[in-house]
């Protein structure tokens, strides 16, 4: 027993034998079909399914991150419009106040005035009330007077002239 | 000295644990006088459960998110098989030929790596790599007539002069066979240059076989199946008649 190199034929090393090339024919076939089935396909299927699940994915990230920044930008906005709202209502504020301000102090200045003006009206009419008293007292009392001192020659006239020349005095100083 | 060479040579052989299945009822069906199952095709027969579960194994349970390097491993094998064809075939190739060039690339090495086991390769069978070489040419023969229409297929022999014509007809039948015998007989002269080794070395046959084995077996089956998927390839690309 025991083929040698010598007989090449046995060793079936150049031939072409039929069965041989059916047989791998089918083999590779098989080999083919188990790959493609078994491996290939289902390989090809989850990377696939990953690539969608990828690009999904990214895209809602996108989405989620255009979002992101649309709120953003209108808080930002919203944020410096209520800012400027706030810096508004302060200066109205400001304004108001001022204004206000400048009405009391008017005001106060108004009735400081009036009063200042009532008081001195009011002191004028006493004083002219006092000044006029004084001028009756004074005169009755010259009168009186002088009736005493002088009861024998002067004539009621003359009398009359030399009191108001002494009254018309006295109300200057 | 050349008889006594012969005279030891007449003791050495290079068969392999496998034996040939003979078939007597097929001898007048193929008209043949042994026809039989070769060693060579119970070697495939092998490489199929190998294989067959190989593939089971890595491509069932897959996840989105790969969770094991199972998956990885098995993405890695489809995903370059596909990029190797979409790069020298086209986009549009992909998908037919992908499958082809994985499952023949992965018999292909299984066959040439089957010496490491002590078995015979099937590569090492001039039937075998014939028949690949065989689906090279009616691939590039259906390509041809796919693109160009059997009009534009036989006008092709002719280009781009009539005198040509020997030479196309010779180049057609001439790649699928040279494509053959190269893998045939790198893989031949492997098994012959390992069984002579052995067979020198006989009982020290130690580290010097497991070196050369490194070379003749792993480094060439990888090498020659690379160079047979490639050559499949650009011989069908390049019989893609269409003028895109």
């Amino acid at each position: 027993m025991g083929m040698t190199l010598m007989e090449a034929d046995t060793l079936q090393l150049v031939n072409i034998n039929p069965s041989t090339i059916i047989f791998t024919l089918i083999n590779t076939l098989i080999i083919l079909l188990l790959y493609r089935f078994f491996l290939h396909n289902p390989v090809m299927k989850i990377l696939e399914e990953r690539k969608q699940k990828i690009g999904s994915e990214m895209k809602a990230a996108e989405d989620a991150q255009a979002e992101a920044e649309a709120v953003k930008a209108e808080y930002t906005q919203k944020l410096q419009e209520s800012k400027e709202e706030a810096a508004q209502i302060v200066s109205a504020a400001v304004k108001r106040a001022g204004e206000r301000e400048n009405q009391i102090i008017a005001e106060a200045q108004q009735e400081a005035a009036d009063l200042k003006k009532k008081a001195e009206e009011s002191i004028e009419l006493e004083k002219k009330k006092a000044i006029n008293e004084i001028k009756d007292q004074i005169s009755d009392i010259v009168i009186m007077a002088s009736e005493k001192v002088i009861e024998k020659e002067i004539s009621k006239s003359d009398n009359e002239a030399l009191i108001n020349s002494f009254i018309a005095n006295v109300g200057n100083e | 000295m050349i008889q006594s060479a012969a005279k030891l040579m007449a003791d050495f052989t290079i068969e392999g644990p496998l034996r040939s299945i003979p078939l007597p009822f097929l001898n007048d069906l193929l008209g043949e006088e042994n026809a039989c199952i070769a060693e060579s095709v119970v070697s495939q027969w092998i490489i199929m459960v190998v294989l067959g579960v190989l593939f089971f194994v890595l491509g069932r349970n897959l996840k989105v998110k790969p969770e094991s390097k199972r998956q990885v491993i098995a993405e890695w094998i489809v995903s370059f098989f596909d990029d190797s064809v979409e790069t020298s075939m086209g986009q549009h190739y992909r998908r037919n030929y992908a499958p082809y060039i994985g499952a023949l690339f992965c018999f292909c090495i299984l066959s040439c790596l089957m010496g490491l086991f002590g078995l015979r390769n099937p590569t090492a069978d001039v039937s075998v790599t014939g028949t690949w070489g065989l689906i090279t040419f009616a691939l590039v023969l259906f390509t041809k007539i796919r693109t160009g229409g059997v009009k534009g297929y036989l006008h092709s022999f002719i280009e781009p002069l009539p005198f040509m014509l020997p030479f196309n007809i010779i180049g057609d039948f001439a790649n699928p066979i040279s494509q053959a015998m190269r893998l045939f007989g790198n893989n031949l002269s492997g098994m012959v240059i390992g069984g002579l080794i052995y067979f020198a070395l006989g009982n020290l046959a130690i580290a010097v076989p497991a070196v050369l084995s490194l070379y003749f077996d792993l480094f060439s089956a990888v090498i020659q199946s690379y160079i047979f998927c490639t050559l499949t390839m650009s011989y069908v690309a390049m019989a893609d008649m269409s003028s895109d």
